[in-house]
Parts: structure tokens; sequence; C-alpha cells
């Protein structure tokens, strides 16, 4: 398999390793700290930016995924609900404001605001003005005052079907919605932490009251996730919202000053056809062309530019420990050479060639630093592990990490280019050693 | 009546005016000056000489570890005189064994990984076991076998020449070139190594001897001495 020159640069390698194995570990001992920088830069860049685009993956979506914004008018809902309807590559949206707790009361944090900042920033908010796309503007009304009460407002989320695929909620209990049984007369509905915290937090009565539902209605919490969202949300079935809303939510004056119906649509990336028919039915509906927006979510490429400067910096400074490690393995290299010219020009006495010689020394180093990258590699992952084990839990987005192919590839390709450097010199030293001179009698 | 007819063999290598001038000096100078010699297969040959008369670099010469400046350099008929290194790294191997005064063992490997070191010089590859094999005869041919797995700190003197002798053997060379190979031993351990080093002339090696010590000289069939870079 092998030729008859690299078998021999091997065993001959190999037995320089075993007669020398305390200067072996010492020229490894500063290769292993470089290799191991390497590997730890590389490491904690790529799980950086996983944790980083998993958190954005919560709110922007995956990367890939055609991302549409509908205005939630002349029918447009009801046209995407019907679409989308039994299909797994595109899942619709429909944002809209609910209230849990007591009827008639104002909310603990009107508005839906985080809990962190409910009853904070007094009560003026000054005039309301809504301007409508003509650019023409008329003050809003202001809705009376309500008395306090056990209330909290909450952005209600209707999905046509499991939005996971797109956005990869983190379950933090209870289960996810099931969109495979017949819809509940009860909505069944799960909360984002933020959500979670306001009913854990407040006595709140299990009561839900829908903007333009027709009844209040007595929801089943099935289960609470991390969504990335700071203000409280729910999550629903949209056809189990269709029970108490027979028609979809459509914009009002009132619920426009909050935004509106937010309409948004998630498509598989090779979903091109299903896109351009929602597109053509909307048009068809008397939606206006420029009002619909699909885009890609690129959070990745957006990241790595960020992250590319940040992982360059400690790159650099982990080559400058990995130079130093090189410097190590040169240095022992050439001590090495010294004591072993009898060897070599003996070897080359009985035949060998130079080439091969500097083979044999290039080969003892580029096993040293293969044998030094493997440890610091292995070191790195169960380093890793154990940081998982202590602190995981802490990090929500780094659960179920595994240590990144890409830092044991950096790892193997330093300890591969510490083993050229630190052994090319020493090589092609041990290469030039004269024969005649040094066995002279 | 015709004459008798003798069959002239052809020499194993031969030189002629070889002159090797060492450079790098203030002046230059000459070390060897014209010097011509043949060995023939099954011949032996010592070189005597003093200190710095020039008997080790003669020797380097032929064992191609180092060029003539002057001169022509033919083995078995072929100009080797300007060979490039390669060539010569397989020439060394195939062609030459070497024995030095200062043994030249390697401390850690055992005497049978020493001799083993002549097989494994990336010039072609054997089995392990044809390896063992050939290092096994070599070491019996100098009456060591039973040493094979001896580090040579646990080795006499003699019985650590006798490994480098067996080092020098075990890919079979046509010429053995062997500087000063008793300097370092008794005189009883000297005889028994040049008995050793004769005996391989008897299978048709050609046999070099560098050596202060006439007595040696005396038992091969040729003896030269090398005074100012000539032979006289």
């Amino acid at each position: 398999m092998f030729s008859g020159k690299l078998r021999s640069a091997l065993v001959i390698g190999g037995q320089g390793i075993r007669a020398r194995k305390l200067r072996t570990f010492l020229s490894m001992v500063s290769l292993f700290l470089g290799v191991l920088a390497v590997v730890t830069v590389q490491a904690g860049a790529a799980i950086a930016e996983r944790a980083m685009l998993t958190d954005v993956e919560l709110q922007a979506g995956k990367d890939g995924t055609i991302m549409g914004y509908i205005p939630g008018e002349k029918g447009a809902p009801g046209i995407v609900e019907s679409t989308l309807k039994g299909r797994a590559d595109a899942v619709a949206m429909i944002s809209s404001q609910a209230i849990i707790g007591e009827p008639g009361v104002r909310p603990i944090n009107e508005g839906g605001m985080p809990f962190e900042y409910a009853g904070k920033g007094g009560n003026y908010y000054g005039p309301e003005m809504y301007c409508d796309s003509s650019g023409v503007c008329q003050e809003q009304k202001k809705p009376e005052k309500k008395p306090d009460g056990q209330a909290i407002e909450v952005s209600m989320v209707a999905l046509t079907g499991d939005i996971r695929p797109f956005k990869p909620y983190r379950p933090i209990s209870g289960s996810w919605l099931d969109f495979t049984t017949a819809p509940a007369l009860a909505p069944r509905i799960v909360l984002n932490e933020e959500a979670a915290k306001g009913l854990t937090r407040y006595r709140i009565p299990g009561e839900m009251m829908i903007e333009g539902a027709t009844h209040h209605v007595t929801p089943q919490i099935v289960g609470v996730v991390e969504d990335g969202s700071g203000s409280p949300r729910i999550y629903m079935r949209l056809d189990e919202l269709r029970t108490w809303m027979p028609s979809a939510p459509a914009n009002t004056d009132a619920n426009r000053f909050r935004g509106g119906t937010q309409l948004e649509v998630y498509l598989q990336p090779d979903s091109g056809d299903l896109q351009q028919l929602l597109k053509a039915k909307l048009v068809g509906a008397g939606i206006d062309q420029n009002q619909l927006h699909f885009q890609t979510v690129n959070s990745k490429e957006r990241m790595e530019s960020q992250l590319k400067i940040m992982r360059l910096i400690f790159l650099g400074m982990a080559f400058l420990v990995l130079l130093i490690g090189v410097a190590g393995i040169l240095n022992v290299g050439l001590a090495t050479v010294g004591e072993r010219v009898e060897e070599f020009a003996l070897r080359r006495a009985v035949g060998m060639s130079r080439m091969l010689l500097a083979g044999i020394v290039l080969a003892e180093t580029l096993l040293t630093g293969l044998l030094t990258a493997a440890l610091a590699i292995g070191a790195g992952a169960a380093g890793l592990q154990v940081a998982l084990m202590m602190f995981g839990h802490r990090f929500p987005s780094l659960q179920g990490t595994v240590f990144p192919w890409e830092a044991g590839m950096a790892g193997v390709i330093a300890g591969l280019i510490a083993g050229v450097l630190g052994g090319l010199i020493p090589a092609i030293r041990a290469a030039r050693i004269p024969i005649a001179t040094v066995m002279r009698a | 009546m015709t004459a008798p007819q003798v069959q002239v063999q052809a020499p194993l290598l031969q030189l002629n005016g070889i002159t090797k001038v060492l450079k790098g000096q203030e002046e230059p100078r000459t070390i060897l000056s014209g010097v011509d010699l043949t060995v023939h297969p099954g011949q032996s040959v010592a070189i005597l000489g003093r200190s710095g008369s020039g008997k080790s670099t003669l020797l380097s010469l032929i064992g191609l570890f180092d060029r003539a400046d002057e001169g022509q350099y033919f083995l078995h008929g072929n100009d080797i005189t300007r060979v490039p290194e390669r060539r010569a790294a397989a020439l060394r191997s195939a062609e030459f064994g070497f024995v030095f005064q200062r043994f030249f063992l390697l401390k850690h490997l055992t005497a049978a990984q020493n001799v083993a070191m002549a097989l494994v010089n990336g010039q072609g590859w054997s089995a392990r076991r044809k390896r063992k094999q050939q290092v096994m005869e070599a070491l019996e041919q100098v009456g060591i076998a039973h040493l094979a797995k001896s580090k040579p700190s646990r080795l006499s003197g003699g019985e650590q020449q006798r490994v480098a002798i067996a080092r020098a053997l075990v890919r079979q060379p046509r010429v053995i070139l062997a500087d000063e190979p008793t300097g370092a031993l008794d005189t009883e351990t000297g005889n028994l190594v040049v008995e050793v080093l004769l005996n391989t002339t008897r299978q048709g090696c050609g046999l070099v001897l560098v050596t202060h010590d006439h007595d040696h000289a005396r038992k091969m069939g040729r003896v030269l001495e090398l005074r100012d870079g000539r032979f006289n």
C-alpha cells in the first residue's frame, strides 16, 4: 500500500519519537496550548454563531425561509387560510390582541407591554393620530379609561399550521399545539415565557377576550415556549379561533393604532409556485401588489459579517499562541538534530537519500503535531461537554450543542501547520549533514 | 602450443588519478594527489599511513560520501565519478558496507534493530519476516545471533563492532570499507574483528581496510601506504 520510502519514514519517525519521549512531550506542551487556543476560538465562534442564529431564528425565521407580509384587509386572511390549508410547506400567522382575565378592566400591562414596564411611565399618552395611505390624518378618540383589574394584555398569534419548521421555538414546559386533531371548542393556547410570567405573577381568571370575537372564551393552556419575544404572546390554532370569530380579523380604525391585524406568511425556500399563486389570488381580491412584500430570511449572512471581525481578532491571538508552540517544536527539533548528527550521517551512509532523511525529520514533527492536535481537540470537546453540563441550563440556546466539526478541522490544520513549520528547518539541516566529516575516525 | 588461458576478472572498483583538495581554508590543501587503486572481487587491501595522510578521505571517496576534484572512479566498469546524490545513495545501499572505528550504533535500538537499520533506508522494502531473517543471518555470520535483543549499552566493544559489521553485511555488499575498525578495541578483540572481515572476502566481497596496525595490515592480500596524498 505504501512505498518503501514512506514506510521507512514512518518506521524511523516512530522509533525517533519513542526514543525521545520526554523531549517529544515537552515540544507537545507548548504546541498543545497553541492548538487548543485555535480549537477553542473556532469552537467558540461556531457555537456563538449558532446561539446567535438560533435566537435570531426565533424571531426572524430560519435562514432561507421566504417570509411574506400581507395587509390584513379585503379578505386577505381568508384567502391566505384557504390557500395554505393542509400544506406543510407554508404557514400563516395572523396576529391580533387579546386580554386574559377580568372583563371590562384595564389590563395590568395595557398595550401588551412587558410586565417589567407595567404601571410605569404615567398616564399621559398625548393625542393619538391615524394617517391613511393618502396621507390624511385624523385624531383618534381616546378610549374611555377603564378601572384597573386583574387582566393582562397579550399579542395573540393564530396559526394555520405548525410554525416550528420555520421558527424553532424552544419548549419550556407542556406541549406545542397539535394541528392533527379536530379543533376544540375551548381554544388550546401556548404561552411564551413573558405571558407565562404574567399569569404566574398575577391572579388572573381564565377568561380571554379576543378583539373582534363574538364571545369571551375559556382557553386551555397546553404549554410554554421560548419564542425570543420580550412581550407577552400566545399562540393558538386559527381554526379554533374561527369558532369564536366567524370572520377573519380585519383592520378596524381601533386596531390600526396598534399596528392593525398582522398577516405573515412563511414559505419553504423551494415554494415559488405557491408564492405566485398566493400573490395572484390576493391581487385578484383587490390588494395592491405593492403592499405584498416577500423576502428571503438571511440572518446568517448578516450575522457572519458581524462575527467575522471578532473571529479574526481571536484567531489572530490564537495563532500567536500557536506560533509560540511552533517556536517550541522548532527549538526542540533543532536541538534534536544537533544530538542526532551521527545517527543521520549513519543513515545516509547506509543508503538513505537526503530527501528521505529530511522527510523523516518532518514526519516526526508532523506526527507530533497531529498527535498534539488530536489531544487538543479531545480536550476541547471534553471541555465543552463539561461546560455544557455545568452551565448549559443557564443558556437555553446552547442546549443540544455538539462540538463543531469546523473546530476539529481547524485543530488538525493547526497541528499540521505547526508540524511543518517546526520541522522544516531541522529537516533541511538534517539533510545537509556531511557524512564524510561526521563518520571520520 | 597454445598459451595458457588466464582468466582476467574485471575490477570491482578502480580509481584513476584521484585528487582531492580541501577548500574553505586560507590556503587550499591537497589531501589526495593522483591516487590510483584497483580492487578485485575477493581481494583485501590494507591502507596504512600516518594521521592526516588522506586514508579516511580516500575511503569516503570510495564510499561516495564525498566527490573527487579530479580523476575517475569506476565501479564494475561504470564511471560513477559524477554520479548524482540520489544514485550515490542507492549505490551506497546496494554495493558498499561500512565499518567505522566508533561503531555508530544507535543506543535506543537493539542489536537486531541496529542491523535492520541498513534495510530500512528507503531503498526498496522487504516484509518484516524477511528482514528479520536477513538480520539474524548477518548476526550469525559474525557470531553474535544470541545478542540480537541486547541494546548496545549491554555489549562489549568487540560485540558492538561485530554488530556494526553485521549491519555492513546485511545487504550483502560487494565491497566492505572499514575505517580503523580495530582502533577502539584491544588486540585480541581486534584480531577477532579482522578475522570476521577477512571471512567476507572468501565469499567474493572486496575489502578495503584503513588501519594504523601493521599486524592487521599484513593479513590483507595487498598493503598500500599513503604518504602526502600518494601511494608509495
